[in-house]
């Protein structure tokens, strides 16, 4: 699902051409197509690649996480900004989960609300920082990030014997371990590849989907993006969009935390640690642009997974550390180079045609 | 600005709903198990010797690159051919992500490795790795470091005894100060149960003097790299470096840091390092570093990868599951630094009759 809203200087022919765009065109597609060939192409090369249990299961409990991580960058690059704490607020509000857990005894939902809730709050306290002072969301996000990196380290060092929170409200473990196989009605069941953990992610793309797609405050938030002038001249109250932006960024972080957490075994400081660079790379794998006003939930968990079945493709051809990194990087130059020029070479085909 | 009630509301909703996700879809029907040890028709009854070991392949997997655990891949390499191992795999693509170790263990199980030692990246999280592998039949051995708390997952686990370890440099360090003095522990992440250990043991040793040295500053997260560590030693120096009678680092960057800036700002501190890096081995010799604390990472990828074979093979099984042994340190001064890995050799050696006699129950 791509949700846009045009800034007013959009050059007319590529608008009119945009319509004529032949079906192939949709940027969605091509990284479906991408990750489905890849997939089919490990799979030649290494039959393992499609073992639902060893490889697919924790591949799409990977994605279904990092999947949260860049959906919560991208509800901060829809009003033009970014969320540089996305890790840290990730991982505050584990903090909070794994506190309600150890000291209060909750059982796990409870300790769910109460790590979102910090999530929403630190990011609403960003987003009013931004509003209010006007200074960048780049700066802004910056600080929060060195300070709550600060603060977690000092909580946990603070609260616990070994950096961690370790108890384990019931039903996590099997949140961590139990896949759509396990659930069954009658005869059927569910596939192995599939990590019950990703209802989360589902939950949040059909609720941000929806906020976007079907909402006149997710198309204000667009709009904040794509022309904060012109926005706040039609009426909407800016700030307040900015700051609903932010909240949202710190709860999808949060969530993100609650996820990693339950998918390692305990809350710990260092989660969040490597969420940054994902964050952006899946948003804007799957078309959010950086600069707001344009963005695809479904792109975002497209983008998120092409990395995913890279890297793990990759592992499993034995790759060593040394060339890891240069390969993927070379596949995802290469996957958005064919994508560039399939929308290149379409776009010339609509031109000629008019 | 007012209270933003239209702002707020959609995440409210959307917490309520995802906190309603997990009571309502966690559900267990059925178990998967599989088999990653070889068939009981392994048993041969060749004790501790391990007969055919020619359908163990054994993956050593440390939590990331680091040059501690560059003696494990030419051990495990060795080992390959001493026993007659199927195949041995070293694989550093961890990146310091438990995540990320998960998923490359669950990969190199994909590829057909079938016992696996881990240096796991989260002391406080490598437990659940270690049931996950168990569960699915592969003999697990936790190397280098044991999970944090009393429960142990892994069949064994062979690592030095971090706080033994910094209590031990310490005690070398205070030793080296004439029983008085300020000291300085520089170490690795904060975060992590290993550093909690470390700074223990030298909360320990310092103690033990009854207030004859102080510890002036614990400087953690400075193992990322050398360039971290060596701008936290030089800038220490600047600022305490006159004040400060001892250092002694526990962790890998910040010792080669410490031994390079005492050399070049001609302090007198008396600096305890950590593991044999060249620099910190020809500073000992030069007299700008007193001593180090020396683990023994190939005693633990050689008798860690013969273990798992035992097991893997199902020739031996552990008498206690989630046994801690102790795979040795060393104090390393002017005077056996010529010889030191003697002391080592023998440990392993004595590791290896340890884990046949004591450890491993055999057929």
């Amino acid at each position: 699902m791509t949700t846009s809203i045009s800034p007013p200087d959009t050059v007319p022919e590529e608008k009119a051409a945009g319509h004529r765009m032949p079906f192939w065109v949709n940027q969605r597609l091509g990284l479906l197509v991408l990750v489905v060939a890849l997939s089919v192409l490990f799979g030649v090369l290494r039959p393992a690649f499609l073992d639902q249990r060893l490889v697919l299961f924790p591949l799409l409990r990977d994605v279904a996480t990092l999947t949260v991580v860049a959906l919560a960058q991208m509800v901060a690059l829809s009003v033009g900004h970014m969320n540089l704490a996305v890790g840290r607020m990730a991982a505050f509000g584990a903090m909070f989960a794994g506190l309600g857990y150890d000291r209060l005894g909750l059982p796990m939902p409870a300790g769910l609300l109460l790590c979102l809730a910090a999530g929403a709050a630190i990011g609403a306290v960003t987003g009013w920082l931004i509003a209010r002072t006007g200074v960048s969301s780049f700066v802004v996000t910056l600080a929060m990030d060195f300070a709550l990196l600060g603060l977690v380290s000092l909580l946990y060092s603070a609260l616990t014997e070994d950096a961690a929170f370790t108890t384990r409200p019931s039903g996590i473990d099997e949140l961590r371990s139990y896949s759509l196989a396990d659930i069954c009605a009658g005869p059927v069941c569910g596939s192995p590849a599939v990590p019950q953990i990703a209802q989360f992610t589902v939950l949040a793309m059909v609720g941000l989907g929806f906020l976007y797609g079907c909402t006149r405050i997710g198309r204000e938030l667009l709009l904040t993006g794509a022309n904060p002038a012109a926005a706040e001249l039609s009426g909407i109250p800016t700030g307040r969009r900015v700051l609903l932006a932010h909240t949202l960024s710190g709860l999808l972080a949060a969530l993100a935390g609650f996820m990693a957490a339950a998918g390692t075994g305990t809350f710990r400081a260092s989660i969040g640690n490597d969420f940054m660079l994902p964050s952006f790379l899946g948003a804007v794998l799957g078309g959010t642009l950086l600069t707001g006003g344009v963005v695809s939930v479904l792109g975002t968990l497209l983008g998120t997974a092409l990395v995913g079945v890279i890297r793990k493709g990759l592992d499993l051809l034995g790759v060593g550390l040394e060339s890891l990194n240069i390969y993927l990087g070379c596949v995802l130059l290469l996957a958005l180079s064919a994508d560039r020029i399939r929308t290149v070479v379409s776009y010339r085909k609509v031109v000629r045609e008019t | 600005m007012r209270f933003p009630t239209r702002s707020v509301l959609p995440g409210v909703v959307a917490a309520v709903v995802l906190a309603s996700g997990t009571a309502a879809c966690t559900y267990k029907n059925s178990d998967t198990a599989s088999g990653g040890r070889a068939a009981p028709d392994a048993r041969t009854g060749g004790g501790a010797e391990l007969v055919d070991g020619s359908r163990t392949k054994v993956a050593l997997v440390p939590g990331g690159a680091h040059p501690y655990f560059q003696p494990w891949k030419a051990a495990v390499t060795g080992a390959r051919k001493t026993y007659g191992l199927g195949a041995v795999t070293f694989d550093e693509t961890a990146e310091w992500d438990q995540q990320k170790q998960n998923n490359l263990l669950s990969t190199l199980a994909a590829r057909g490795y079938n016992s696996f030692g881990v240096f796991g990246v989260s002391p406080t999280d490598i437990n659940s790795t270690f049931a996950d592998l168990r569960s699915q039949g592969f003999p697990v051995a936790s190397l280098g470091s044991c999970p944090a708390g009393d429960k142990d997952e892994a069949d064994f686990c062979l690592s030095t005894d971090v706080e033994l370890a910094a209590y031990k440099a310490s005690k070398a360090a205070i030793e080296a100060m004439g029983g008085r003095g300020t000291l300085v522990h520089l170490t690795g992440n904060n975060v992590d149960a290993n550093t909690q250990l470390r700074i223990k043991g030298v909360a320990q040793a310092v103690k033990e003097t009854g207030g004859k040295v102080k510890l002036l500053q614990t400087i953690t997260d400075i193992d990322t790299d050398l360039q971290t560590a060596q701008k936290a030693v030089s800038d220490l120096m600047a600022a305490k470096g006159d004040r400060i009678t001892g250092i002694v680092a526990t962790a890998y960057n910040p010792a080669v840091a410490a031994a390079d800036a005492v050399s070049t700002s001609g302090s007198k501190a008396k600096v305890i390092a950590i593991d044999d890096d060249a620099k910190i081995l020809s500073g000992i010799k030069q007299g700008t570093v007193t001593a180090t604390v020396v683990q023994n990472p190939v005693g633990q990828a050689e008798i860690g990868t013969w273990a798992l074979a035992l097991l893997q093979t199902e020739q031996c099984t552990v008498r206690d599951p989630g046994v801690e042994v102790d795979s040795g340190s060393f104090v390393v001064d002017k005077a056996n630094v010529s010889d030191y890995d003697k002391a080592r050799q023998k440990k392993t050696a004595q590791l290896k009759t340890e884990f046949a006699d004591k450890i491993l129950s055999c057929g």
